[in-house]
């Protein structure tokens, strides 16, 4: 049966309050927080682009524990692979638009601070690669036409999955054009307190609207994977009236 | 409130600009697509099971 929405009641609160927390966050990294001492304005971008950066090193976890289940589930479960399936291509999606964000927000964002709008330091090389990566898991999913894409996306996903900790890290193993780590790089690292609500409610809002996505794509997909059921028990049952 | 600063018309309002409408629209624009989707792919098996009724 064909559910008519996209999300039930508890989406659609869910939808609403992310929204809220969105729209109060974003008043509070635009208006509210203070103005950064050494870049001036422009330094607000931080609220959106480090919030959406760190998200876009987790989501990829998504698409690489779905794909795992997919992989070990395909012969045993099959109903159970294909909802691993649904999963893992929502959270390869989510992944590209946020490591969109995170790449576009950070030129402009750099473009203002060092002059340049990209260079081939470590951090921005790896984000890059990662964004690649999925790019090209969403192009194998939607361009193969063997048997195996499903399988050959799961294997893809696994190794895109090696680059994360990688992005993570770039900062800390190498000397890089990219600022130190703000959280867990030292002594001198952190934020100013009177930058955290903003910073803080940014996390949360664009976290939940992950989320709200996720559900959103993964309803698509399931949607999709019946009609391609309905239609093959079509096929096979007029191939069978054929026959008769 | 002075945020007249954010319409400006030097490098740095412009960016700041950019960067937030950029996210607003991206973020939408995807979300919008899903539920374009999700209409498209309803209809079609719509269609499929009205097809198959007569």
């Amino acid at each position: 049966m064909q559910r008519s929405r996209i999300f039930g009641p508890v989406g659609a609160v869910w939808f609403l309050l992310t929204l809220a927390a969105i729209v109060y966050a974003t008043r509070l990294g635009l208006l509210l927080a203070p103005t950064e001492a050494t870049m001036g304005n422009v330094a607000r971008i931080l609220y959106y682009h480090v919030p959406h950066s760190m998200l876009s090193l987790v989501f990829p976890y998504i698409n690489f524990a779905a794909s795992l289940f997919y992989l070990y589930w395909r012969r045993r479960d099959p109903l159970k692979a294909l909802t691993a399936d649904a999963v893992a291509i929502a959270g390869a999606e989510v992944t590209v638009v946020y490591g969109s964000i995170c790449l576009l927000t950070g030129m402009l964002w750099g473009r203002v601070a060092w002059g340049i709008w990209w260079t081939w330091d470590a951090r921005l090389t790896s984000m890059l690669l990662l964004w690649l990566l999925y790019v090209s898991y969403m192009m194998l999913r939607k361009l193969s036409a063997t048997g195996q894409t499903h399988t050959l996306a799961a294997v893809l996903s696994v190794f895109a999955a090696i680059d994360v900790p990688i992005v993570y890290m770039s900062i800390r193993w190498w000397r890089t054009q990219h600022p130190a780590p703000v959280f867990g790089g030292g002594d001198e690292s952190g934020l100013d307190a009177s930058m955290w609500p903003a910073f803080a409610w940014n996390i949360v809002a664009w976290a939940l609207w992950g989320v709200l996505l996720l559900g959103m794509r993964y309803a698509l997909e399931r949607r999709r994977q019946e009609r391609e059921q309905e239609a093959a028990l079509q096929a096979i049952e007029a191939s069978l009236e054929m026959a008769q | 409130m002075n945020f007249s600063w954010m319409f400006g018309s030097s490098m740095e309002a412009r960016h700041l600009l950019y960067a937030y409408v950029a996210v607003w629209a991206i973020q939408g624009g995807y979300a919008g697509w899903v539920l374009y989707q999700w209409l498209r792919a309803g209809r079609q098996s719509r269609t499929v099971s009205h097809t198959d009724n007569h």
